[in-house]
């Protein structure tokens, strides 16, 4: 009974919603092309979206908390280049990979401070800091690429385990590992509450400022990670890396059911979002068309989805307050104000 | 008042004395003393804006009083932050519960506790269930909860913190009336385990129903403080009152006002029902001005929107001129001679950042051209209005924010008349403005009155009523619960039926 319980109140949720638009997604175009089935092709894709994922499950915590950051594309950029610029300089690569974490602690602590102490809204925050990052990059490579980085840094994004890297096999482990601090810590539970309602959250004592302040740093952290596999992935960095990675990771939660709104929201939701992007692109490899189109997709999934959830919460809350206002005129009827007759 | 002992009553579980709070210009708190003992329900009673909201969020410690003494649970408190009040067993249950609504029931209860275990907290919440005989499944999401659950959510909330002092905030004011019933028996259980309740409500039948004890507030201090069975509900209605009113009769003689010829009704409205209000049926006259009495909450701001078309009614009519306008779109509503002057200047009203002549012209665009807007029209208009209602402005384009709120409050008025040719709605149209402007806007509606418009206006100021009316009504509950005419209006008489005591006392099941 709690079994059948638990898998009806999975398949109503906002994950399965997901898993079901990516399965779809699968089998309509595996029926046009059957090769796009392959377990080869199904793995190219949930491979291929590790950098998506890991940067989704960081910016997952940040809506989650109830604001936005897109800052993770310069800052996945940024941590890119100074840790290849050190890799190919012959650095030790445990040095380069603790700069990089150091450029994403760096960021989300400018990110935190703004939008919880000084009062930024995040939007505007995160985009300052977007443009400044962006700016650096430029600054610190000369506007020239990256590149001739020793082989076996390049070589570490293609081992694996089977058909699974193990940087993929890094980002399941990360993804449950959020989880259960999301779930099970208090701190990840303040996360959600604050999301949720930050006035009732004040209200219990909830330390709201740090709150948010961790989230944006494990954001950008996350989305520094998501630069170092970059960087092996790709084996060379441009000023431009990280590129627009803020609104397909903001798209991928969004599908992946977080709320933007705040306070709804799974780390396996952020997963799938991230699979369906990095699936999106080989889509249209697939179907003979024009990856330019790539990321107009990206944005017309992102607003049809949360137009969707939006109108959906719209009708929700008018309904919620017409219930409310009704109960009050029903409220007290047999009151002492039955002055009906005395309406001359 | 003979309560002069300065200290605090070892066994009080909230004591204040001259407590004193001010926002900028505004004094809010002038000297408030109060005490809660163990097992004390104390309704706290007053109109809006008489600092009730005030004192408890000192209490909670969400705001610091600027002067006086207070003591919780006999410990003097200088000032203190919602965790630590948290700490010391206050709980404040806003009157909007504050839950989070994607969780369920246990998480927003176990909430915010910092050295407990999970499984320990679960195990503290059901015997506190069984121990208040309450069934509530706690699984479920905190969104799917009526209102009267989400409060008992916020009580076990309190109650899990150990709280000693409650304080309910309108807890009634969105329930039905067996919700009411069940909330007033929790209430009577927590008062015999000997927590002490503050209970702010509007409706002065649940003080007798519930409390032990009753404070007035009034312009921020305390003018009644008694037990309740030392009380009748004239006392109370007169503690409500300014103490220069003469109380009986206080209708002065308006001989300038003579009756308006009766001719037809402009607006009539048939057994109109809507989102917060039922059954309301009532007319206004060209050239009189309809006095709508009612605290807030009572269904009349909704009755207004309904009115104005911009929520739907759901049954009932609306007749202007003897035509139907029922379910018109807002727009359509306007184009037929309704104006409307919200309750909320800064949720509805202004334009902040545009300046006074765009304010102006707001509604009437349509008339002043096809695709560009004549400006010279617009800067006449403007300028018309500005003239005749004395607003003071530097020039046409300054901005309206930066105006004073009376100043704004006549640029508003001014832009609901450039549609409003037949009926004016004004919802509060002096809250928060000054004296002086408060009388130009009281001329402007003698004014328009004298020029056959037809006003309605909305009121929680009963002195307002008076000032202006012809004719008047009050809501109580969503609900029309009198009518007076021309010689009946008085404060006590509003007031009484705004807070909706019965006509003889007499008091319903």
């Amino acid at each position: 009974m709690p079994k059948s319980n638990l898998l009806r109140r999975f398949a109503k949720s906002r994950e399965f919603t997901a898993i079901a638009f990516i399965v779809l997604l699968f089998l309509g175009v595996g029926l046009y092309k059957p090769n796009f089935l392959s377990l080869q092709n199904i793995m190219l894709c949930l491979n291929g979206s590790v950098v998506y994922t890991v940067a989704a499950l960081g910016i997952a915590l940040v809506i989650i908390c109830g604001e936005i950051d897109v800052s993770v594309g310069a800052t996945l950029g940024m941590a890119a280049a100074v840790s290849a610029t050190m890799i190919r300089d012959g650095q030790p690569w445990a040095l380069a990979i603790a700069a990089a974490l150091g450029v994403g602690v760096l960021v989300g602590l400018v990110n935190g401070l703004g939008v919880a102490v000084v009062g930024i809204p995040s939007i505007i925050c995160t985009l300052g800091v977007n443009g400044i990052v962006r700016g650096l990059i430029y600054v610190y490579s000369n506007g020239k690429w990256i590149e001739n980085l020793p082989f076996a840094f390049k070589a570490l994004a293609q081992g694996g385990v089977g058909e699974l890297t193990y940087f993929y096999l890094f980002a399941l482990v990360a993804m449950a590992l959020l989880h259960l601090c999301l779930r099970r810590t208090r701190r990840g539970r303040y996360l959600a509450a604050t999301g949720d309602n930050v006035g009732g959250a004040v209200l219990l004592g909830i330390p709201v400022v740090a709150t948010k302040v961790i989230s944006f740093v494990a954001c950008s952290v996350f989305a520094a990670i998501g630069g170092l596999l970059y960087v092996s992935r790709v084996g060379f960095v441009t000023p431009i890396a990280g590129n627009g990675y803020e609104m397909k990771v903001i798209a991928a939660c969004v599908l992946g059911g977080i709320s933007l709104s705040g306070g709804v929201g799974s780390m396996l939701g952020a997963a799938v979002g991230a699979a369906i992007m990095a699936s999106i692109s080989r889509v249209l490899v697939f179907l003979d068309f024009p990856t330019d189109y790539d990321n107009t997709i990206t944005g017309i999934l992102l607003i049809t989805v949360v137009v969707a959830d939006a109108l959906l919460q719209r009708r929700a809350a008018e309904q919620a307050r017409r219930l409310r206002l009704n109960a009050k005129t029903a409220a007290r009827m047999g009151g002492g104000e039955k002055g009906g007759e005395r309406l001359a | 008042m003979e309560r002069d002992e300065r200290a605090a009553s070892a066994e009080a579980l909230v004591s204040l004395r001259g407590m004193r709070k001010a926002f900028g210009q505004n004094m809010v708190l002038r000297s408030v003393d109060l005490d809660l003992a163990p097992g004390q329900v104390l309704a706290l009673i007053g109109g809006n804006g008489a600092g009730k909201s005030t004192l408890m969020k000192i209490i909670m410690g969400i705001y610091t009083h600027d002067a006086g003494e207070m003591w919780i649970a006999g410990e003097p408190i200088a000032q203190h932050k919602p965790a630590q009040a948290l700490a010391r067993g206050v709980y404040l249950v806003p009157q909007e519960p504050m839950l989070f609504p994607n969780m369920t029931v246990e998480e927003n209860i176990t909430m915010g506790f910092q050295h407990q275990k999970r499984s320990e907290l679960r195990a503290r919440l059901r015997a506190l269930l069984e121990q208040m005989g309450w069934r509530m499944d706690v699984a479920r999401k905190a969104d799917s909860l009526s209102i009267a659950e989400q409060q008992l959510v916020e009580i076990l909330r309190g109650l899990m913190r150990n709280a000693r002092v409650l304080i309910l905030d309108e807890p009634t004011s969105a329930l039905t009336f067996s919700e009411v019933q069940s909330l007033f028996r929790t209430i009577v259980d927590l008062k015999q385990r000997g927590i002490g309740i503050i209970y702010i409500t509007h409706r002065l039948n649940e003080v007798f129903e519930i409390a032990t004890h009753v404070a007035i507030m009034r312009d921020g201090a305390i003018t009644l403080y008694d037990e309740v069975h030392g009380v009748t509900h004239d006392m109370l209605v007169k503690g409500l009152l300014p103490p220069d009113s003469k109380g009986g009769e206080t209708a002065p003689a308006r001989p300038a006002q003579q009756a308006p010829v009766r001719q037809e009704p402009l607006l009539q409205a048939e057994h109109l029902s809507g989102y917060g209000f039922e059954d309301v049926s009532f007319c206004v006259y060209p050239g009189e001005v309809l006095g709508l009495a009612g605290v807030v909450g009572a269904g009349r701001t909704e009755l207004a929107t309904t009115l104005i078309g911009r929520d739907r009614a759901r049954s009932g009519r609306v007749l202007l001129d003897g035509k139907d306008i029922t379910g018109l779109s807002t727009r359509a509503v306007m184009d037929r001679g309704l104006g409307y002057v919200a309750e909320d200047r800064f949720l509805h009203g202004i334009f902040r950042i545009a300046d006074v002549a765009a304010n102006t012209s707001a509604g009437a665009l349509p008339c002043l051209g096809r695709v560009f807007l004549d400006a010279k029209a617009e800067r006449e208009m403007a300028a018309e209005y500005v003239d005749s209602f004395h607003t003071k402005v530097v020039s046409l384009r300054q901005m309206l924010g930066a105006l004073s709120g009376g100043n704004q409050q006549k640029v508003i008025i001014a832009r609901a008349l450039s549609t409003a040719q037949r009926l004016l709605i004004l919802d509060e149209p002096t809250r928060g403005i000054d004296a002086g402007a408060r009388r130009d806007v009281y001329a402007i509606i003698r004014r328009l009155k004298a020029e056959g418009l037809a006003i309605l206006l909305i009121s929680s100021d009963m002195e307002e009523i008076v000032e202006l009316s012809d004719r008047a009504i009050t809501m109580f509950c969503g609900r029309l619960n009198r009518t007076f005419a021309r010689g009946e209006i008085d404060q006590d008489r509003l007031m009484a039926a705004a807070f909706g005591v019965p006509k003889e006392g007499e008091r319903g099941a």
